[in-house]
């Protein structure tokens, strides 16, 4: 009789030993709950999918770097797989961003797709399993960028994306894009008759993301969802308290799923509307402010309107190259930055420089919570004081 | 015999000091003018004195033609000294010159290369007056020289990449071909077309990314023109011009009385007041850097001016003009040590200071540290803010570039086309103390600091 009680209680010893963690945390957790807050007195600087100047967009490094840098928010772009993991990556197609043409065993995985009615040709994320997508290698998008870094990372999930974040020495929020919802649900299906949403959504929950914006669970996980897709961001409305932001294209591009035109979604109407749903929007830069022989023209009347409806704006992107600076800035992004922020006034700026930015801040509007800091002070005053003496 | 000589010297700059110094000749016009008018005084008033004096003595009519002859000389001085002269209030753009912000020598120079030439074209009027409101501390130049002697501001020694040439039909038949510095170059050179000719060409920007709308709008400017942009700032800035090309201007320019480019050249900076050596009392009020790459210019201008002087260098491939050595014959320490004597700086290519590789720097060379073993300025060339001109180390962000000179090699000036941006990022990491501005925002940092352990406490 005692040998049979004794069996179940010896696989209940087992069982538990297996399970439980240690009791003392892990030496590099030791500070998390003494991690440096999210900033939340200027402009956010949401480094958009990670700092790609030098390192290949979207990979572990580029978001390292960002981090290192001074981001607040680590930016990136969720798409699928054939097999339903989520991942991150910006185009649907892997010809620009990948050595794919390099791998002859997926040279008969080419094909011809739909995607926001315009016929794109390439090897496509949702033909390729997670397996087959982690054989491939990264590479620089821009050819004017540096090409040192080419096939040294691959393709990253949206979890190993996540513990990126989670695993900083401070706090660092995240910012993922449901990125061509109507196209992924075309193409996957997830059981239990799940959408993708769902899916991004459920990942989110399971790392503990959750909260309303500025709360104190957000503040400990800040994330901001973004979609180009209305009927995405109102969805997951139900499933989330996270605070969404309308991303808006070209004036030239209807919404995915709605096909609603850019007039009507930037009109007071609609922001009237989705404000129920999203905390603020996130145009292109220049269609805010027009440009014309490349010198930028008056602002147009869109942040004045989106911040009435307590609307808060992250235009996107800006880049350091002077290919992509107008000529008002004399080459200097700094002074982008300057306009942006001082002049226009907006509330967080999608930046591939992240280094750029966080220097601008720094300089500009800084932190003092440091000791140096009162350090400096104290010399100043003394240098101010010194100068009455001799006088 | 030879005291004889000193003395005449003496007397000639001692007439140049007193009448070409414009501080020194406002006090001297004003005193010839009291000096004239006293003359001028006691001449008239002996003329009134002796018709009286005739009378009493002869009681007849007094003749009229002494006093009119004598007066004739004291209206003629009169005259000349009114003529002469200038007013005697200062012009009212003029009334703070005394007082003007002095030169920033606390912090290593900006240098506004060719102007602040990210937007206008090059060397013109217009960027010279944008590098200065946008904090420079020295407007730079190149020298040359037209057909008919002329100093004239324009880097190249064709017209062809920065002017409208193409487009003057009557000049067509101008196009040459010459040798400069061992190369054939082909174009419409500048010492076959007279000042006025120049002057009926416009200005264009060089790069084609850059702004285009200027085009057409501005003309070269004088040596003169340029200094006096200079000299008419409302604040003190320097000027930093370069003899350029000094062998081909002597091979095709002739100057009368067996005068050179550089004796011009000198005597153009003298008759504005540029005088001194480096951070002297004379040098702060007109503060001025001659350049070259020929070593051989600066020497024969060392007896003609004791202004500071900075040799250029060129490519490691590119040997000297006029001596013929190579790079690494005038940066060896033997070199250095020898042309010390001529020059307070060097002002190399960046590119030979710290090598790059795959467009990523290396470890930097030893030049900067052994120029400044000998006592050398190290001012280099050029810093502009696009990026395929920026290594990848810096991230395409031009102030990361600035941080790496200034805080990391440590040197002391900069050649820039971007003026605004190196004096943004100069005021922001090492800013000039602006006394009660400072005060007020130290005060609200005080604030701020006590402020957080008063809630502290109440929570």
């Amino acid at each position: 009789m005692a040998s049979q009680s004794i069996v179940p209680f010896i696989f209940l010893l087992l069982v538990a030993w297996c399970s439980a963690r240690p009791l003392y945390p892990l030496p590099s957790r030791r500070n998390d709950r003494n991690k440096r807050p999210l900033q939340t007195f200027r402009p956010f600087n949401i480094a958009h999918r990670g700092s790609n100047g030098e390192i290949p967009e979207e990979s572990a490094a580029a978001y390292m770097k960002a981090i290192e840098e001074g981001a607040d928010f680590i930016e990136t772009d969720i798409l699928a797989t054939k097999d339903g993991s989520l991942i991150c990556f910006h185009d649907v197609n892997l010809d620009d961003t990948t050595d794919i043409v390099h791998h002859k065993e997926f040279a008969n995985r080419k094909r011809t797709y739909e995607v926001q009615a315009v016929n794109i040709t390439g090897y496509f994320t949702v033909d390729f399993t997670l397996e087959e997508l982690k054989s491939l290698r990264l590479k620089q998008r821009y050819p004017f960028r540096d090409q040192q870094y080419n096939g040294m990372f691959s393709i990253i999930t949206f979890e190993e994306f996540i513990s990126i974040a989670l695993d900083a020495p401070r706090v660092v929020g995240i910012y993922p894009e449901i990125k061509n919802p109507v196209f992924i649900n075309q193409r996957v299906k997830w059981s239990g008759g799940k959408k993708y949403e769902d899916k991004f959504v459920e990942t989110l929950k399971k790392y503990g993301y959750k909260g309303s914006y500025m709360s104190k669970e957000w503040l400990k996980q800040p994330a901001f969802i973004q979609s180009f897709a209305p009927t995405s961001l109102i969805y997951i409305s139900n499933l989330t308290n996270l605070p969404k932001l309308f991303l808006i294209d070209d004036v030239n591009i209807p919404t995915q799923d709605t096909n609603q035109s850019y007039w009507e979604i930037t009109s007071d109407n609609y922001l009237d509307f989705i404000k129920e749903y999203v905390v603020g929007i996130g145009p292109w830069k220049d269609n805010m402010v027009p440009v014309s022989g490349n010198y930028i023209e008056t602002p147009s009347d869109f942040v004045a309107r989106a911040h009435v409806q307590n609307l808060q704006v992250h235009p996107y992107t800006f880049r350091n190259e002077n290919e992509f600076l107008h000529f008002n800035f004399s080459e200097d992004p700094y002074n982008e930055y300057d306009y942006w922020i001082n002049k226009v006034g907006v509330d967080g700026l999608f930046t591939d420089f992240t280094g750029s930015l966080h220097q601008f801040q720094e300089w500009t509007s800084p932190f003092l919570s440091r000791e140096e800091d009162a350090h400096k002070l104290l010399d100043k005053i003394a240098l101010l004081i010194s100068k009455f003496k001799h006088a | 015999m030879a005291d004889g000589v000193i003395s005449v010297e003496k007397i000639k700059a001692f007439w140049h000091s007193q009448v070409h110094d414009p501080d020194k000749w406002d006090l001297n016009k004003k005193l010839l003018r009291a000096v004239g008018l006293f003359a001028g005084s006691i001449v008239l008033m002996r003329q009134y004195e002796q018709p009286t004096k005739r009378k009493a003595h002869k009681g007849g009519a007094p003749p009229m033609a002494s006093p009119s002859r004598s007066v004739f000389p004291f209206i003629f001085m009169l005259f000349l000294v009114g003529c002469s002269a200038r007013s005697l209030y200062p012009l009212p753009s003029r009334r703070h010159n005394g007082n003007r912000q002095p030169l920033q020598t606390f912090r290593p120079y900006n240098i506004a290369h060719r102007g602040s030439n990210g937007e206008i074209p090059e060397e013109t009027t217009a960027a010279y007056k944008k590098a200065i409101e946008e904090g420079t501390d020295f407007i730079e130049t190149d020298i040359l020289a037209s057909k008919d002697g002329v100093l004239i501001s324009f880097h190249d020694v064709i017209l062809d990449d920065t002017t409208d040439i193409d487009e003057h039909p009557e000049f067509i038949d101008r196009k040459r071909t010459y040798e400069v510095q061992g190369l054939n170059r082909t174009g419409y050179f500048t010492v076959d077309f007279t000042l006025k000719e120049l002057k009926s060409l416009r200005v264009k920007q060089r790069y084609p990314f850059r702004d285009q709308q200027y085009n057409g709008k501005f003309s070269i400017i004088t040596f003169e023109e340029f200094i006096s942009i200079a000299l008419d700032a409302n604040r003190v800035v320097g000027i930093y011009p370069e003899m350029k090309n000094p062998v081909f201007i002597n091979q095709r320019v002739k100057w009368s009385g067996g005068k050179k480019f550089e004796d011009k050249f000198v005597e153009t900076l003298k008759k504005y007041g540029y005088r001194g050596s480096y951070m002297s009392e004379q040098w702060l009020k007109r503060p001025a850097f001659i350049q070259s790459f020929a070593p051989t210019s600066l020497i024969h201008v060392s007896n003609q001016t004791d202004l500071p002087k900075i040799l250029l260098i060129d490519d490691t491939t590119t040997p000297t003009q006029d001596t013929n050595q190579s790079y690494w014959e005038i940066t060896s320490d033997k070199y250095l040590d020898f042309i010390k004597e001529y020059i307070v700086g060097i002002g190399p290519w960046k590119d030979t200071l710290v090598t790059a590789s795959n467009n990523y720097l290396r470890k930097p060379t030893d030049l900067v540290a052994r120029a400044h073993a000998h006592n050398l300025q190290v001012h280099p060339y050029t810093f502009r803010n696009e990026n395929q001109f920026i290594h990848f180390n810096f991230s395409q962000d031009p102030y990361r570039e600035f941080d790496y000179w200034l805080n990391e090699i440590g040197v002391d000036g900069l050649f820039t086309d971007f003026t605004g941006s190196l004096h943004q990022f100069q005021e922001w990491t090492s800013p000039l103390s602006t006394g009660e501005r400072d005060a007020n925002r130290l005060l609200d940092k005080i604030v701020f600091m006590i402020s957080k352990f008063k809630l502290k406490k109440l929570v």
